[in-house]
């Protein structure tokens, strides 16, 4: 599934509406505030755009709400806001440790064959990747299972795509605005000197 | 009918009953294969035959004890024929000749003649096997593919596939697993949930572009894992270089945007916002970008004409 073109628009009027919000802090004049601003104004626009039902658009909207939370309360609706900025249970984490040792602890009883090594090995490699995909996605480590986590990233996937296209075609616009005013500005600059 | 006439009451009752159809147990224990330890007697086992079959045998051995515990079990009055004096157990060979007649009933019905609780566990067990073969075949068609996998199995798996054989050597288990399949539910579900997951892993595969060719679960994650990644860093550079343009530029992006989304399909904001002539260049770049990326493309040539137009035309102002 390619991201669509209703998404985009959507994704686009809730960005402004969330680049709206900074305007009237004109403080924010250095580049790094401005990015910041951009890119957070743009992550919780593409999760709201799943309104709280995937695992992954609330997880990057708590995250957002940790470096700026009145955008966040302002971009969604009330009731959500309330909803979504809450304390969520890190559990999957804990019980890896005990359950790696209790593994190595068992691996030592047991008896190997060649075969066997490799499928295990193969098992271990596939897992180690799973567990990069977690670190990668947002909110990855809360998802229980294999199932859920392979589904989210579907829809992450989509969701970035989406942002990136969007983005994309406007900074090339504002760049190819600025090019064409510093063009024309510079045209201007050299006939007024020559001239 | 020849066996009534020998029929004849004990005087004892119970006891010699209980002797005399002891010893025919034993007999009745060759015939039939299986004799639970646990039960008192043959008898007893007797009874605990299906209670048609019972009756017929006990109609003939009618003694007083006997026709007691049959009325008791199948709550038929024993035949008022015999009085009780005159009640005798039969012969050895009659019960025998029943016994083999109810072992060869048995093995019509395809199940083993068991004495005691076979017959009526079996007939608890078939229904769950049945469902369970009705499971297996719904299933053996999915496995069909596994079972061929599997035969390149680990000792490990071999160990199974001996467990669910022996399994299956059981007379009264239906055969629901096949070689290779271990029998017991968590593995189904385990079956289930990997074939969700390789589901979804194509799914994956078709949207990240290039993981098509790649064979191998922890390839194609590693492919999905630099796709995100990438994704996730063009984000970065894309907000960066917004950033990094004029600033106003952002102010009045988000004015013309907001006022440009509100009136998508008219052609004629373009003639509107002739006066300046730098945010013009936006307004207007925006505006075929945006026609171009959301809306039809039928506007595109147009506004590309425009923009033409009015280069030319701040060409000529600024060149002068």
């Amino acid at each position: 599934m390619q991201p669509t073109s209703s998404m985009k628009e959507e994704f686009l009027k809730k960005w402004q509406m969330g680049l709206q919000i900074y305007r009237p802090l004109i403080d924010n004049t250095s580049v790094s505030e401005r990015r910041k601003a951009i890119k957070l104004s743009a992550d919780v626009a593409m999760a709201s755009l799943r309104k709280g039902t995937t695992c992954w658009s609330r997880a990057l909207i708590q995250k957002t709400a940790t470096e700026d939370n009145f955008l966040v309360r302002q971009m969604l609706s009330g009731i959500k806001a309330e909803t979504l900025i809450n304390k969520k249970l890190p559990k999957v984490m804990c019980h890896r440790k005990i359950v790696r040792r209790s593994k190595m602890i068992l691996r030592r009883r047991q008896s190997r064959s060649a075969i066997e090594e490799v499928a295990a090995k193969a098992r271990k490699l596939v897992k180690k990747k799973t567990q990069g995909l977690r670190n990668v996605v947002p909110g990855g480590e809360f998802m229980s299972n294999d199932v859920l986590l392979i589904q989210e990233t579907l829809d992450y996937i989509v969701s970035l795509q989406t942002q990136v296209n969007v983005m994309r075609s406007i900074v090339d616009a504002a760049e190819a605005g600025s090019e064409r005013t510093a063009y024309y500005l510079g045209k201007l600059k050299f006939a007024i000197e020559d001239g | 009918m020849d066996l009534t006439g020998e029929f004849r009451a004990r005087s004892d009752g119970g006891e010699r009953c209980r002797e005399a159809t002891g010893l025919e147990s034993l007999h009745l224990g060759d015939e039939l294969r299986q004799l639970p330890p646990d039960n008192v007697g043959g008898f007893t086992a007797l009874l605990e035959l299906p209670p048609t079959q019972a009756v017929n045998l006990l109609r003939f051995t009618d003694s007083p004890s006997s026709s007691s515990q049959a009325a008791a079990v199948t709550g038929i009055a024993p035949p008022p024929l015999h009085s009780y004096g005159t009640l005798t157990f039969p012969s050895n060979s009659l019960l025998m000749e029943r016994a083999a007649r109810f072992s060869t009933e048995h093995q019509q019905n395809g199940n083993v003649s068991g004495t005691s609780s076979v017959p009526s566990n079996s007939s608890v067990k078939t229904e769950p096997a049945e469902t369970d073969s009705s499971q297996a075949v719904n299933n053996r068609s999915g496995k069909r593919k596994d079972s061929d996998k599997k035969a390149k199995s680990s000792t490990k798996k071999k160990k199974k596939n001996k467990s669910s054989e022996e399994n299956e050597n059981l007379p009264y288990v239906h055969v629901r697993a096949r070689r290779g399949q271990a029998t017991d539910s968590h593995s189904l579900a385990e079956r289930a949930r990997r074939e969700k997951i390789n589901a979804r892993m194509k799914l994956l595969q078709e949207l990240v572009p290039g993981c098509d060719k790649i064979q191998g679960t922890a390839l194609v994650l590693d492919e999905i894992i630099n796709h995100v990644q990438s994704l996730q860093r063009q984000v970065e550079m894309l907000s960066m270089r917004l950033a990094s343009v004029n600033p106003r530029v952002d102010f009045n992006l988000d004015t013309i945007l907001a006022s440009e989304n509100g009136s998508l399909m008219d052609g004629s904001f373009n003639g509107t916002a002739m006066q300046v002539a730098w945010p013009h260049q936006v307004t207007e770049t925006e505006q075929s970008y945006h026609h171009r990326q959301l809306q039809q493309p039928q506007q595109w040539p147009f506004d590309g004409l425009n923009q033409r137009a009015w280069g030319k035309e701040e060409d000529q102002d600024h060149g002068q």
